[in-house]
């Protein structure tokens, strides 16, 4: 075997799975970076299509577009931010553009998850007759899936997800300032949901008696 | 400042989104409001009660595997 000079090769050179060490940098990186966040994607789509179906395709697709197009995410910002925002609008594209309606929401599904999650934890050492830790997975769920979609998305995007209001407004393509005042507005009527179902509880929620 | 002035802020503040003006503005607000102070933990209690009890689901299985397949097979 004749030996190589270093460096001027090392892009061509093949690796055992075929790829070059280009690819294979590329690989790995996208491994590390973009993988991890499979599970916020899934229940984002999740909660955008309503239906497990479609959910998978949307992040499978995301992920696909993501991997083509990784040499343009910029390396040192947020790359869940950049996943949920392809993914975003890849259920803009799917879903709303071609008028094309979601699947059937599949309700018994989601609300299964929910009961499967609620009796693995429901063992908190919570003492408190606080109202709010009266409330069950499933009520929480249903009273922020009963918000227009713009109040909802902004409270699963900052309170589920963590992501800063600045990359909120990136992703719903609307002004800090929208996304605040939807906060606000949304975290408002999630309130008074909750507090109905505290009510259904028994749990006086006015203050002072 | 106006209690509905603090309650707009309440809800920037529990995501630590304020500026410092305003941050300064809603915590003197509050020395001085037993109500409002109140409303603030609620909107705290709001915050984690989201975050706790709405737990996420696992993506499905094949749905990873295929993912990962993918970002193996392609270029």
């Amino acid at each position: 075997m004749r030996p190589k000079k270093s460096g001027t090769t090392t892009d061509m050179k093949q690796t055992q799975k075929g790829l070059t060490a280009q690819e294979e940098l590329k690989h790995q990186e996208f491994q590390q970076e973009a993988v991890p966040h499979i599970n916020s994607l899934y229940n984002y789509a999740l909660h955008l299509t309503m239906n497990p179906d479609d959910a998978e395709d949307l992040v499978q697709e995301t992920y696909l577009k993501a991997y083509k197009f990784f040499n343009s995410f910029e390396r040192g910002t947020n790359c869940k931010a950049w996943l949920f925002k392809i993914l975003k609008n890849n259920y803009i594209n799917k879903f709303r553009k071609n008028a094309r309606e979601p699947g059937k929401v599949d309700y018994d599904l989601i609300k299964d998850f929910y009961h499967t999650i609620k009796d693995v934890q429901s063992d908190t050492t919570e003492a408190e007759s606080d109202f709010f830790h009266s409330l069950l997975h499933e009520e929480v769920y249903q009273a922020l899936q009963s918000l227009p979609d713009e109040f909802r998305e902004v409270i699963q995007l900052c309170d589920m997800e963590g992501f800063t209001y600045e990359e909120i407004a990136n992703m719903v393509e609307s002004p800090i300032g929208t996304v605040r005042s939807r906060l606000y507005r949304g975290r408002k009527l999630l309130r008074a949901k909750l507090e109905d179902y505290a009510k259904k509880h028994g749990f006086n929620t006015d203050n002072g008696d | 400042m106006i209690c509905n002035k603090a309650k707009v802020l309440m809800s920037a503040a529990v995501d630590g989104e304020l500026t410092t003006r305003e941050e300064e503005e809603l915590s003197e607000h509050l020395s001085e409001c037993p109500q409002c102070r109140e409303e603030f933990q609620d909107a705290k209690n709001t915050k984690i009660i989201i975050q706790e009890r709405l737990v996420r689901v696992k993506a499905p299985k094949n749905l990873v595997d295929s993912i990962l397949k993918m970002t193996t097979a392609i270029p």
